[in-house]
């Protein structure tokens, strides 16, 4: 099916993700307001915006885990199931990287990568074990790969969450603030590997502060304020010339340290 | 030296020399008292002939012992069928009470309550008087580890519950966010490390089944408890048997809480700060 929509549309113009009108409140708050967008394959897109502007809440709902009130949302222009086998077929291939690593702490650093593909995708388990240690050198936990979780700098076992995530071979990945839980020290060695998989061509969806990250490698950075999208823009317009009043107060307010 | 070794040390602060001094004297005292306790205790045994020869000879005998050992092996058997089945029923209730659809919710919370607030004595007596009226016989281990079981069943839940409830909402959007199904979210992520934090627990509620297999008299069911009382009419000794008894119950206890320290240590899971 990939491959017959590769034949007939340009690859970089596929759109992966879209939201159409998205609507989300929790009881009175207004948490997503009208929300448009598109993501194409390979592209990343920064959300940023102050606490509270619905960031992380609208990379959530791209994988369901929060529901939308009305709206669309459509991954590679099917509508978002909204629940059973067609929801948990889909969130596999999406996949999701938290602010707290959320690794299975039960499970060793290995067993954690190696459980989507074979509980879920049902691959045989010698394959995947090789595959995953391939994964695991990549982001460079591989020497940890017998240890529990929490046996773990912060920095390696969000590494070791994006090994997990990859080892479904997602069509996108949602970041959500994956560097806000980290000591200062550590949080390089997380961007690092996602930077790597941004220049792999990974289709990216990232919430986070991390400024120089979105500078560096996003190709569209998006500005939230209030739960509604204020401004979109190449990252060097956004920063240099922001367009709206929010998004200047918020650049100055974090310049400002 | 590792300075907070024990919760007392981590919740008050380090005494200064008048409180050490002050400590030693209420400790010296206080023993002093359990000791003269003690030794009044055992003089009132003393007046009473508790240590005549009589009360104590029969546990020099081998087939005193062989049948204590029968007893125990009875106590094993009906506390480990009990355990198992208090841990299937009270999961069985936990996950009613987990459950999304209302009136199965509902359910788990009422037999939960039901359970829990109704004593042992009572099932055993259901089971004992009334079931056999309704045709069914059972045999007589499970005419006591049935309801004491169901009688644990209802706080076995709770406790499994209180494990789900401690395992971070962040574990379950990860195992949702590879595809896994709510099934499986559960089975594979959630439920074996709830059963991690809740070990010392279970295993007290454990402690709370062996000490009610000793209904088992009331059934005739050959229990230590029941052993002893054969013991006491054949001897006519009364204290030292139910000492002797009291003491096995204890040792038995002792090992349990023994073992449950050891599963939660080599449990292995550090939990992880998250949401």
């Amino acid at each position: 099916m990939n491959s017959e929509v590769n034949v007939t549309e340009k690859d970089s113009d596929k759109t992966i993700v879209e939201l159409k009108h998205v609507e989300k409140y929790y009881g009175e708050l207004h948490a997503l307001k009208d929300i448009n967008l598109q993501v194409k394959k390979g592209e990343v897109v920064v959300l940023i915006g102050p606490s509270g502007s619905g960031k992380s809440t609208l990379c959530r709902t791209i994988n369901r885990l929060e529901s939308i009130n009305s709206g669309e949302i459509l991954i590679e222009g099917k509508k978002l199931p909204e629940g059973g086998a067609e929801l948990a077929g889909l969130r596999a291939e999406i996949g999701m990287v938290f602010q707290s690593f959320n690794l299975f702490a039960h499970k060793s650093i290995l067993d954690n990568v190696c459980m989507g593909p074979v509980d879920v995708l049902h691959r045989p388990k010698e394959e995947v074990k090789k595959e995953a240690m391939e994964l695991l050198k990549r982001v460079g936990v591989d020497s940890q790969a017998q240890k529990m979780p929490a046996q773990l700098s912060g920095g390696q076992q969000q590494r070791a969450a994006i090994a997990r995530s990859l080892a479904m071979h997602p069509k996108v990945m949602l970041f959500d603030e994956p560097t806000s839980a980290l000591d200062p020290e550590m949080i390089q060695e997380v961007l690092d590997v996602m930077i790597e998989l941004a220049n792999e061509g990974m289709t990216m969806i990232v919430v986070t502060h991390e400024m120089n990250f979105a500078r560096r490698v996003a190709n569209r950075v998006v500005f939230m304020a209030d739960g509604a999208i204020v401004e979109e823009n190449t990252p060097e317009e956004f920063f240099t010339a922001p367009k709206s009043e929010r998004a200047k107060e918020f650049l100055e307010s974090i310049n400002r340290h | 030296m590792n300075e907070q070794r024990t919760v007392r040390d981590a919740l008050y602060e380090q005494p200064d020399a008048g409180t050490r001094k002050k400590i030693t004297l209420v400790t010296v005292v206080s023993l002093f008292a359990i000791a003269v306790f003690m030794l009044y205790i055992l003089k009132l045994f003393k007046d009473n002939g508790q240590f005549d020869e009589k009360y104590w000879s029969f546990f020099m005998r081998l087939t005193t012992w062989k049948f204590i050992g029968e007893g125990l092996l009875g106590t094993v058997e009906a506390s480990l069928l009990a355990g198992v089945l208090a841990l299937l029923i009270g999961f069985v209730f936990m996950v009613m009470r987990i459950s999304f659809y209302k009136p199965l919710n509902m359910a788990g919370t009422a037999l939960t309550e039901f359970t829990r607030g109704v004593p042992t004595l009572l099932f055993i007596y259901f089971f004992f008087l009334y079931v056999p009226k309704m045709g069914i016989n059972l045999p007589s281990i499970w005419r006591v580890s049935l309801p004491v079981a169901i009688s644990a069943s209802g706080m076995v839940a709770e406790v499994l519950r209180s494990g789900v409830n401690a395992v971070p909402k962040g574990q379950r959007e990860a195992a949702l966010s590879i595809g896994m199904r709510e099934t499986m979210v559960f089975t594979k992520i959630i439920f074996p490390q709830a059963i991690r934090y809740v070990i010392p627990a279970l295993v007290s509620d454990l402690v709370i089944v062996v000490k009610d297999t000793t209904f088992s008299y009331i059934v005739n069911f050959p229990d230590l408890m029941q052993n002893a009382k054969v013991l006491i009419s054949n001897y006519d000794a009364l204290l030292s048997v139910y000492l002797m008894a009291a003491v096995i119950y204890v040792l038995i206890n002792y090992l349990l809480n023994k073992v449950s320290v050891t599963l939660a240590k080599r449990g292995g899971m550090v939990p992880v700060v998250g949401r």
